[in-house]
């Protein structure tokens, strides 16, 4: 008697639920399972079983390349989204004049599409934009600085793109720390250079840990800006994509077995993300 | 001896000081630079060669981008898809955000990371099972189905935004309102909707323009019917006339600022980053 109405209580909140989980499973998990099932039938057809196409990926020296590419975009790209965002965040935290506008341009890379900011850079980097305008003169070059479509070019793009995520979980940790902490080190006689070595960057350290996660899972999955910047370069998601676009007929299979492995790295790094955001801080 | 020292100090203090805003300024150049490219781009004429700026303005390239791109059709493709993405996630957003805000669910936390999931794996990954699945469903190159595509990589993020707005709301108020003798539906539609109407309104401005700019998901379901903004963008970036390109993008990245310029008005930012990714 006395648990009926609960049941009902949660008999309704699973009625709630339902559309989000419908959701859920219609549009991501069961494609993801149309995926697994397409990436484990043989090429170009939707019957019989085989693993073919994941030996191949392992085979193929072109594709352990990708890997290889993706890895070192995600990973350098971060690492300088890191060594850009911690004194970004130390200098705007002092509130300097125009910093209202300087954290509005934080934000712009990851609201904007991607496909402009590819555009715009590919116009800015390229052999007649402002880049080259600038330098050439300055470097005593005739030739244009070739940036676009090489490895350098597709760092700056990403780290361009991506390193808001670093920056803005960067600054809020930062003003979240109680200044009284950094007063009672400088009271102790703690030099400034010091302060910060030994209390401050371990204080945002969680913050800056779970930007860069973020940062780096997303440049892991980049596809607008390599698809637009890259040429020859393709990282993970481009590689897919152009198994369908490029080939006729489109390679189903194999485009399936290269996002099966996306999926699978990409899971490993969001528990990894999940243990660095629930690591009690301090 | 002292004085000089002092002397020193604040220069060095001052010239670190320039350094910094010259390091910040540097920052805004390099991240803003490319629009302002675009920008010029897209109203410049005779601009070859090295020059700074384009020597004539013209309007040609938008007259161009309409005539012969056929953007207003375009246009209108994307902001129907947008249309249906956006009610779609909403009404699956409203009751699933509410059970998560307001009710006792077990596991709500592993509830929550399982529905942000499609925002954390790329959408590459999953669009070949969508498109497999609305090819055998006939839903490729339909309003439709583009719209439905898009509602993987909106629904959970009006979902997010819909859920802590629901959990925001303040339960004393209710009760308030209760006593002094309003019914259920008087203080429905006199105090609760009021109160979260603003949350609804942001959750649909920001999936509306989640859609808006989404380009993988399209790209795998879009059809000569169907084609959206950022899809005609994509490919014009290839057919290499640049200054059409610049004049399209103006117009494709117009919603982004006005969000853009939202967040920082209303929301605090960081609360965005975990959900928000514009791929």
């Amino acid at each position: 008697m006395s648990d009926a109405p609960s049941r009902r209580q949660n008999l309704i909140t699973l009625l709630l639920l339902s559309p989000g989980l419908a959701g859920f499973f219609g549009l991501f998990f069961y494609p993801m399972l149309v995926t697994l099932e397409r990436s484990l039938h043989p090429e170009g057809q939707t019957q019989g079983w085989t693993l073919e196409n994941y030996a191949v990926l392992f085979r193929d020296s072109d594709f352990s390349r990708v890997i290889l590419l993706t890895f070192f975009l995600a990973i350098s790209s971060t690492l300088l989204s890191i060594a850009l965002s911690v004194p970004l965040a130390l200098l705007l935290r002092r509130k300097p004049a125009g910093h209202r506008l300087l954290r509005m341009t934080v934000l712009v890379p990851i609201t904007v599409p991607g496909l402009i900011g590819a555009f715009g850079l590919l116009l800015f980097w390229g052999s007649r934009g402002w880049f080259n305008l600038s330098m050439m003169p300055l470097l005593g070059r005739t030739e244009p600085i070739q940036v676009n479509y090489t490895l350098v070019g597709l760092v700056i793009f990403y780290v361009w793109h991506y390193f808001s995520y670093t920056a803005t979980t960067t600054l809020s940790t930062l003003e979240g720390l109680d200044p009284a902490i950094e007063e009672a080190a400088t009271v102790a006689g703690a030099t400034p250079s010091q302060v910060l070595r030994h209390v401050v960057i371990p204080l945002i350290m969680p913050g800056i840990l779970s930007g860069s996660v973020l940062s780096f899972m997303a440049a892991f999955g980049a596809f607008s800006i390599p698809l637009v910047t890259g040429g020859s370069l393709r990282p993970l998601a481009v590689s897919i994509y152009k198994q369908i676009e490029v080939f006729t007929p489109a390679r189903w299979s194999a485009a399936s077995a290269m996002a099966a492995v996306m999926a699978t790295l990409q899971v490993i790094f969001l528990a990894i993300y999940m243990r660095v955001l629930r690591r009690p801080t301090a | 001896m002292r004085n000089l020292a002092t002397v020193y100090w604040r220069a060095l203090v001052q010239r670190k000081r320039l350094l910094g805003t010259v390091f910040l300024w540097t920052f805004f150049l390099w991240i803003t630079t490319p629009f302002m490219i675009i920008m010029l781009k897209s109203v410049g004429r005779n601009w070859f060669g090295r020059k700074w700026l384009p020597p004539n303005l013209t309007l040609d390239w938008y007259r161009w981008a309409v005539t012969v791109a056929n953007i207003p059709r375009i246009l209108a493709n994307t902001l129907i898809i947008a249309a249906i993405a956006v009610t779609i996630s909403t009404l699956i957003a409203l009751p699933t955000g509410w059970a998560l805000g307001r009710r006792k669910v077990r596991g709500k936390e592993l509830l929550t990371s399982i529905i942000l999931l499609p925002r954390m794996i790329p959408p590459i990954a999953y669009a070949l099972g969508v498109a497999q699945i609305f090819y055998r469903l006939h839903l490729v190159d339909k309003y439709l189905g583009v719209g439905l595509a898009h509602v993987a990589i909106c629904a959970p993020y009006a979902t997010l935004v819909l859920s802590s707005t629901f959990q925001a709301l303040d339960d004393r108020v209710l009760e308030a309102s209760a006593v002094c003798g309003a019914n259920q539906l008087r203080t429905f539609f006199h105090v609760t909707l009021p109160m979260v109407l603003p949350g609804i309104l942001s959750s649909i401005i920001f999936t509306f323009t989640t859609s808006y700019n989404e380009l993988t998901l399209t790209l795998m379901t879009y059809g000569p019917h169907t084609i959206t903004l950022p899809v005609r963008t994509y490919l014009a970036v290839g057919e290499g006339y640049w200054e059409v390109t610049s004049a399209m993008s103006m117009i494709l990245v117009i919603p982004s600022f006005f969000v853009l310029f939202m967040i920082q008005r209303e929301i605090a930012p960081e609360k965005l980053v975990g959900g928000f990714k514009g791929v």
